[in-house]
């Protein structure tokens, strides 16, 4: 398993709410919106409150066990789209049988979307076109 | 002159709130509007601009109570005293660094870099200055809503919030219509003012949250693509229809359609997310509030500069706060309106 350590939410601009169990993510720097699967809800709950990513392979969903690879690669998705960093001298949680009640209860497999609404801005307000580390927004015609 | 950049952005508002304000004398025009809670007062030059601070807003009652009194003045070189404005120097620049910076210094700012278009804000004297190169050199989308950043920031001081959404209701209740753009949200407001409904407004209306969950008008301004248009039959029902905004679009006012009199206010009782379903029939179901979230959220939060994470608190709230459904949308405008007539009907039995 590559992604097996601790991990911390990257930033104070890393902001997020949870609707019924379903978590909802905002990058206030870029304005990405990332939405959460029942499990990847419950995962990100856990590895951003300090569960090392190792500890959560072979718990139970109910559609299944979570194996080393899943957990793997969604938690490679969080690192690249720069919601979690790892952390080296972070104080590992134990998961929790709230927890583990929780993913038990899960129906969906870990999954991650981005939402950057960047089509929709461009026709209602060109100035959002942009890719803003980059530089200034510029208009750009819709399609 | 100096270029601005992110050390000096501070200085440089403060300096163009100071200029504006000193130069009150020389503004050809003072506009006054009753806004919600709100007397607002721009000092403008004749032109597009003062003609969209005319028509463009729908005026609060005048029996209300009294409000507090926000200045903005619509500033250029010419008038007397006003600098051309100051460009954006070398070096990064995102919107959330600008905002924040701002912030720091207790101030609420916009930059459209094409135009050297600047928008200052000072949320504790309720005074901003709007600096264009000239009185007709502004981005296309602001007659549409008339100085919508400066209502943004005033309101959230407020812990209020402009929602990118449209609204539907009878009887004082309604639903807050939210969507991505071309997910009908328009055209279900259109229709439902034809066949009887009210609205407080189809793209951005005022929330609250502090009693339930209520939508005021901000602004009269509609909008339509020439094939909402035509299928809403606007083109015969408003003869007398101008050039196309720059979006391609027709624009007119809720007076123009609305059953009677905007009402002041909208008790919301559901958050609809509606999309083009491809049937011929209307259904209203359930939907997650995640997302629905996604759906209110985004827009509302990205076009309005500053205030992103109170932004994304404030519709994380009004979601918790509201049932959720997805409308799929019919093909009929009459039968889209009375699709939400009925829930909204069934809501009171």
């Amino acid at each position: 398993m590559r992604q097996s350590g601790i991990y911390a939410i990257a930033s104070k601009d890393i902001v997020f709410e949870s609707f019924d169990g379903e978590a909802v993510v905002l990058d206030l720097t870029t304005g990405k919106y990332f939405g959460f699967s029942d499990s990847g809800s419950r995962l990100w709950d856990a590895l951003s409150s300090g569960v090392p990513a190792s500890e959560l392979v072979g718990a139970a969903t109910g559609i299944g066990a979570l194996d080393a690879a899943a957990i793997d690669g969604f938690v490679s998705q969080l690192l690249e789209f720069g919601l979690l960093a790892a952390v080296t001298d972070g104080v590992a949680r134990p998961v929790s049988s709230e927890f583990l009640a929780q993913l038990a209860a899960a129906r969906e497999p870990l999954k991650v979307d981005i939402h950057d609404d960047l089509a929709d801005l461009i026709v209602v307000d060109p100035i959002h076109e942009v890719e803003e580390p980059l530089g200034w927004p510029a208009v750009k015609q819709a399609n | 002159m100096p270029k601005v950049t992110l050390e000096n952005l501070a200085d440089y508002a403060r300096h163009v709130l100071a200029q504006a304000e000193s130069s009150a004398a020389h503004y050809p025009l003072t506009c006054k509007v009753g806004l919600p809670h709100l007397d607002l007062t721009a000092h403008v030059s004749a032109g597009a601009l003062a003609d969209a601070f005319a028509h463009g807003f729908v005026t609060a009652p005048g029996s209300r109570t009294p409000a507090d009194i926000c200045r903005i003045f619509v500033a250029h070189p010419g008038i007397d005293g006003i600098a051309v404005p100051a460009s954006w120097g070398q070096g990064p620049f995102t919107q959330h660094g600008f905002a924040t910076q701002l912030a720091e210094a207790g101030l609420r700012g916009n930059h459209f870099h094409d135009l050297d278009f600047w928008q200052f804000y000072d949320p504790q004297r309720r005074v901003g200055v709007q600096l264009m190169a000239s009185a007709d050199v502004f981005p296309p989308w602001e007659p549409g809503a008339p100085l919508r950043p400066f209502l943004h920031w005033e309101y959230a001081a407020r812990g209020m919030r402009l929602a990118h959404a449209g609204t539907l209701g009878t009887n004082g209740k309604g639903v807050l219509l939210a969507g991505a753009g071309g997910a009908g949200k328009s055209g279900t407001v259109a229709a439902g003012l034809l066949h009887g409904l009210d609205s407080v407004g189809d793209d951005y209306v005022l929330v609250d949250l502090s009693n339930g969950v209520t939508a005021r008008p901000l602004f009269s301004t509609l909008k339509q693509d020439p094939q909402g248009f035509a299928r809403l039959g606007l083109k015969h029902r408003l003869k007398a229809h101008g050039p196309l905004n720059w979006q391609g679009k027709h624009t007119f006012h809720i007076d123009d359609i609305a059953p009677r009199p905007v009402p002041e206010t909208l008790d919301i009782v559901a958050l609809v997310v509606p999309h083009i379903g491809g049937g011929e029939a209307s259904s209203i179901v359930p939907v997650s509030r995640r997302d629905a979230m996604i759906a209110l959220a985004p827009s509302g939060i990205a076009q309005m500069p500053g205030e992103r994470e109170s932004g994304f608190r404030f519709f994380s709230d009004l979601t918790r706060l509201l049932p959720c459904y997805r409308l799929s949308l019919g093909t009929q405008p009459q039968e889209i309106a009375g699709t939400i007539a009925d829930f909204l009907a069934r809501g009171d039995s």
